[in-house]
């Protein structure tokens, strides 16, 4: 059967995937999305630890509540996007500097 | 000990004579590495809207991941929220946002070398922790995880009170999208 290590590394390269997204992203919709592989790569490393140790669901159960919680901050930041596009007419994350001084 | 989706596939595979064992284990690296080529996808393309397309079907083969660890509910709660929701957020940003299609528009900043080089050397720290690493894990022929029963079991009884909380989470993002999104408000 397939081992533990190949599921964790299969967690680490989506790791890898979405921080190289989201470091270099000039849209906050690309941003987004990598932030959502970062998620799932982390999903993948609760589930594999829990199949493989222990009985508890604890893992599976905290996947469940990453997910609700990759949905919400979803849902605020695509409605952030659209506001401050409505505002400011660019979703660029460059442009977006008027909290600054 | 496999689970009852991927058993019903080996077994039709198993009645034209090919060895259980293998074909799960074929299945598992191709779905793992449309995984790893989608997630490129999302990070690399020009076009933003392939960008979303591509993460919906990285997020559908990571589905067929969680199927591989014994984590069916998962599985469907990952193809109805990520797939379902998440996604067609996103594509609906996207087309709500004008001109940001188009080919000729930059999608990456100046520092996508450093970046890279920092994403390459943190996945190869990474590999190189969990391959030397001695895990306690039992042996990968008889893990079979929570299942589906101690997962509702846990949900309804320990972990009742977060269970609650993130429908109330999931209420207060609910609320502020609309306060934030509501437009004419000057």
């Amino acid at each position: 059967m397939i081992p533990q290590n190949h599921f964790l590394i299969l967690g680490a390269v989506l790791f890898a995937m979405g921080l190289y997204g989201a470091l270099t992203r000039r849209t906050a919709i690309g941003i987004l999305m990598s932030i959502e592989l970062i998620l799932n790569a982390a999903n993948i490393n609760l589930i594999t630890f829990n199949k493989f140790i222990g009985s508890e669901a604890l893992g599976q159960v905290f996947a469940l509540f990453v997910m609700a919680i990759a949905a919400a901050s979803a849902v605020i930041g695509l409605v952030l996007v659209i506001a401050v596009y409505r505002n400011m007419k660019t979703i660029f994350t460059e442009k977006m500097n008027i909290l600054k001084w | 000990m496999m689970n009852g989706l991927i058993r019903q596939l080996s077994d039709i595979v198993n009645n034209y004579g090919l060895p259980q064992d293998f074909v799960v284990q074929a299945s598992f690296y191709v779905i793992a590495g449309l995984a790893c080529v989608f997630a490129f996808g999302v990070v690399a393309m020009r076009n933003i809207f392939h960008c979303a397309v591509s993460l919906a079907l990285c997020l559908f083969c990571v589905a067929g991941v969680y199927l591989f660890l014994n984590a069916e509910f998962l599985a469907i709660a990952q193809v109805l929220i990520y797939v379902g929701a998440i996604v067609t957020l996103f594509i609906f940003a996207i087309m709500l946002t004008a001109n940001i299609e188009d080919r000729s528009i930059r999608q990456a900043n100046r520092q996508a070398l450093v970046s890279a080089v920092v994403a390459a050397a943190i996945l190869s720290f990474f590999i190189f922790i969990i391959i030397g690493a001695p895990w306690k894990a039992s042996d990968a022929a008889v893990a079979t995880g929570p299942g589906l029963e101690n997962l509702g079991r846990a949900l309804m009884s320990v972990y009742a009170l977060p269970f609650e909380f993130i429908s109330l989470i999931l209420l207060a993002a609910l609320v502020g999208a609309i306060v934030i999104g509501k437009a004419g408000r000057r």
